[in-house]
């Protein structure tokens, strides 16, 4: 994901501040009885011994918490089932701008300086208990929330030091612990969010319940870039509970798209969530549709297409492919369709404001604290500081609540009633009138040479990231151009969607690898394997999200061994192909291997054999429930009903005609980790791009028919 | 009877269980996913029944049994089922998860040794957008092995 604020980290970085070891040290004593230290951001320990770690990063199910909070335990010295858990509010006064969850950056972001936070206030736990003994800070080490004397079997609670630690400095040496000395990082462990979850006491925003708060609904333009021309609520008036009817004004969408964005819109303020949601189906509105009123998905394909004829110029080169180009004997292109897409997290959107004139605090799910906090300042007037986003577990996130539309809502009619406001998105609304994944039409090409061996790529199509940095890691020479442009702005405001861009481009670049590898008459994975062999490391540490450059010997790695765990090349019986995919993002490999069969027009997903690379696997167990989900996820995209438009309107409103993947069409899955001490880069995202394309290329094994468009249907399989 | 002690709300005849339980009853682990029996998160028991709560009026359930995921309480079949799910680290968001145990020990009531393909066909109408099926699958075996583990040493 592309946002202006990770800018900031490098100048942060260059300042040579590091979070969480040189914040200052707020101890919350003011008596004599001690209640609370909070020696950083990130941890809290009360005299009672309880310990709380703080989260700073969102929890979106991906796990981040537990990662995190297990990073926690093992440097300082705690047990994990003694470890409450809070998240920390959107501030980059303690976080710096380290805070916002996107691109699979939970982890990453922040597990140097937790570690190093966590490692000091070891450090001054250890000072004040050896002060407490009067023995060298040597004789002492903290475990499972004490410290202990080396000498003799004694101990004392975290808690019992407090008056003295709160006393002291920060120690100016501190030491990580070694990965020998790792309790949990590494291990297949289950942190609060488990717990809460099977008992169902998440504290998911949707919970949220305020004294004296109203409960709103809001009826959006169904049409982007549409108007409110007048509305009528006196029939949704009549309805039990509803207390209220008025008008949301729009915001302007931003240029960073995360921002503004709200549809004009009416709002139904009642007693209830049913209350206001009978009410928004008794609004008799008008609505001046605009030019988007006329378009249909097919029109922003066409818009796209017509691009592509249009002069570009070349964006990125790599190994000289412009000058090999044209040298080709032959010329081979593929050409991608994928449609538009919606996250449909399983918690709609929804948010809490309490705006009381001179402060304002917000309940929300968000991947974007901090943003958001920026935001509503920039769009009330207040100062971040009078502003507090209390930012709470999401029910599934994908990029979605990254952007800060729903939390705007909120504040615009609490900023009106000066009472607690919760917006609740109906499920119809975040099919409807939400944000979405954008249709894409990539076309890929490539000269040959004689043997039929590829001697340059051209890629050129919607994504406008490979000018700058891009997933291609193979050795073969590769150019992109300039991104296709749509005629007249977008038909659909643009949302992130698990994996953003990657998704598009990996369906282009794995199929289209596959068509090569079959052209020169290869096997798919063994071309891959030679074309990655001496592909060079690529520069990309210097975009903040992506953390890391990128390694085909990586990538090689993870095929070698999907290879030898899918045992490739070997199952050939019951009708079932196999079909494979390689992809990176953001530090980050994932190998995939997908068996399949063909019957009658009907495909059946029967496995997923995945490797993945995503550095330091903290907790194994979470890594491959991220891939398990992704592959669940990219099925959804390869198989199921997309968003589609007709004259502007989604056309899919529920689950009904927006399916998911379902239990019976879900196929086995089989996760291997490549074991490294690597920095721990992420998981959430990596696996859903290979999905598709490595089930079509095993129909193009089991049945030689390409398919190079989303979704595949019975159609495109009969043909 | 909500977990087994009694409640009342006022409210208009129509309003679907979700909403009561969720904005006037306080019991917020039962989930809106859909409201319109699409998703399954909201899934609730009816005397032992699984029961879409977002499509099902409050009026239809005088001196009815309500059981929710807070009634884990006294209810073993319940409890065994949530603790496959956590020996299994199913949920992610979790979201959809209270829909999805409740469903399951609703089936795991009906059918104790359940295969593959009843399993598949029982859950299939719980979306979880996270992808949690495999485990879903796993831990509901497992919640069987262990009711019938219990059941072979009470005999
Ligand atoms: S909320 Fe009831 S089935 Fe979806
Ligand atoms: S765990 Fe997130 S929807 Fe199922």
């Amino acid at each position: 994901m592309e946002r202006r604020n990770f800018f900031r980290i490098t100048s942060l970085a260059g300042g040579g501040l590091l979070l969480g070891t040189y914040l200052p040290f707020s101890c919350t004593t003011v008596d004599e009885s001690i209640v609370d230290w909070e020696p950083n951001f990130f941890i809290r320990i009360g005299s009672d011994n309880t310990i709380t770690f703080i989260c700073s990063q969102s929890e979106l199910g991906q796990g981040t918490s537990t990662g995190l909070a297990m990073v926690a335990a093992d440097e300082l010295g705690v047990s994990m089932d003694k470890l409450k858990l809070e998240f920390g509010p959107g501030s980059s006064e303690r976080y710096g701008y380290l805070q916002d969850t996107g691109g699979s950056n939970g982890l990453r972001m922040v597990w140097q300086s937790l570690r190093e936070a966590m490692a000091t206030t070891r450090g001054i736990l250890v000072q004040a208990a050896a002060q407490k003994w009067n023995v060298a800070p040597e004789e002492c080490y903290c475990e499972d929330g004490h410290i202990h004397r080396k000498d003799l079997n004694e101990k004392l609670p975290f808690g019992a030091v407090l008056d003295i630690a709160s006393t002291l400095q920060a120690p100016r040496e501190i030491q990580l612990k070694e990965p020998s000395e790792f309790k949990y990082i590494g291990k297949p462990v289950k942190g609060v969010k488990t717990k809460w979850a099977t008992a169902g006491t998440t504290p998911y925003s949707i919970n949220t319940k305020l004294p004296d708060m109203v409960y709103a609904a809001i009826e959006r333009c169904p049409v982007w870039g549409g108007e409110l021309v007048s509305f009528d609520g006196s029939k949704a008036l009549e309805i039990p509970g509803v207390v209220d009817v008025m008008e949301v004004e729009p915001t302007e969408l931003q240029q960073e798209d995360y921002r503004g964005g709200v549809r004009p819109g009416v709002a139904v303020l009642a007693t209830s969530t049913w209350a206001a949601f009978e009410g928004k189906k008794a609004l008799e509105i008008q609505w001046e549709m605009g030019k988007n009123g006329l378009k249909s998905n097919d029109d922003i394909r066409k818009e796209l297409e017509a691009d592509y004829q249009t002069k570009s110029e070349v964006v990125a080169n790599l190994y000289d492919a412009e000058k090999l180009f044209p040298r080709g004997r032959k010329y081979i292109s593929g050409t991608y369709d994928s449609p538009f897409q919606v996250n449909a997290c399983m918690e709609p959107l929804n948010a809490t404001a309490y705006h009381q004139g001179h402060k304002l605090e917000i309940w929300a799910g968000t991947q974007a604290p901090q943003l958001t906090r920026e935001r509503i300042a920039e769009l009330t007037g207040l100062p971040e500081a009078a502003i507090k986003v209390n930012n709470q577990p999401s029910g599934g996130g994908f990029g979605r609540r990254f952007f800060c539309d729903y939390v705007e809502e909120a504040v615009i009619l609490s900023e009106k009633l000066r009472k607690p406001v919760k917006v609740t998105w109906s499920r119809e609304d975040t099919f409807l009138t939400s944000k979405y994944h954008p249709l894409c039409k990539d076309y890929w090409e490539a000269a040959l040479d004689a043997n039929n061996f590829p001697v340059s790529i051209r890629y050129r199509g919607s994504i406008n990231r490979p000018g700058a940095y891009r997933c291609y890691p193979y050795s073969i020479p590769f150019m992109s151009h300039s991104y296709l442009k749509y005629k007249e702005g977008r038909l659909l405001p643009r949302a992130s969607w698990r994996s953003v861009f990657a998704h598009p481009w990996g369906l282009g670049m794995e199929c289209f690898m596959d068509e090569l590898a079959h052209n020169a008459g290869k096997d798919p994975l063994q071309f891959r394997l030679e074309v990655l062999k001496n592909a060079e490391i690529q520069e990309q540490k210097q975009w903040p999200w992506v953390g890391s450059d990128l390694y085909p010997k990586k990538l090689h790695n993870t095929l070698e061994l999907v290879k030898e765990k899918s045992s490739w090349g070997r199952l050939r019986t019951n009708g079932i192909f196999q079909g494979v995919s390689a992809m990176c993002y953001n530090g980050s490999y994932c190998s995939m291997v997908a068996d399949i069969s063909v019957r009658e027009g009907k495909i059946q997903v029967h496995k997923f054999t995945a490797v993945i690379d995503c550095g330091l696997a903290i907790n194994p167990s979470q890594v491959k429930g991220q891939i398990e989900g992704s592959i669940m996820w990219g099925l959804t995209a390869l198989l199921k009903t997309p968003i589609t438009v007709k004259e502007g309107v989604v056309q899919e409103s529920n689950y009904d005609s927006y399916d998911l993947l379902r239990m019976q069409e879900a196929p086995d899955v089989e996760v291997h980790i490549v074991e490294t001490q690597d920095t721990p880069s992420g998981t959430g995202e990596v696996g859903v791009p290979g999905v598709a394309p490595a089930v079509l290329n095993a129909i193009f094994a089991a049945t030689g028919k390409r398919i190079r468009q989303l979704p595949v249907t019975e159609e495109l399989l009969m043909v | 009877m909500i977990n087994g002690k009694p409640h009342s709300v006022e409210a208009p005849d129509t309003m679907p269980l979700l909403w009561a339980l969720r904005d006037l009853l306080d019991f917020n682990g039962t989930k809106y996913g859909c409201g319109k029996g699409l998703c399954g998160a909201c899934t609730v028991h009816v005397n032992g029944e699984a029961v879409r709560s977002c499509v099902t009026p409050i009026s239809s359930l005088q001196n009815k049994e309500i059981t929710t995921i807070e009634g884990a309480d006294g209810n073993t079949l319940l409890k065994t089922v949530q603790e496959a799910w956590y020996d299994e680290d199913v949920p992610q968001c979790g979201y959809c998860q209270s829909g999805q145990i409740m469903n399951a020990a609703a089936f795991l009531s009906k059918n104790k040794n359940p295969d593959d393909d009843a399993i598949n066909t029982a859950m299939n109408g719980n979306l979880c957008r996270c992808g949690t099926y495999v485990r879903v699958r796993r831990a509901i075996k497992k919640a069987a092995e262990k009711i019938n583990g219990e059941q072979g040493s009470e005999n």
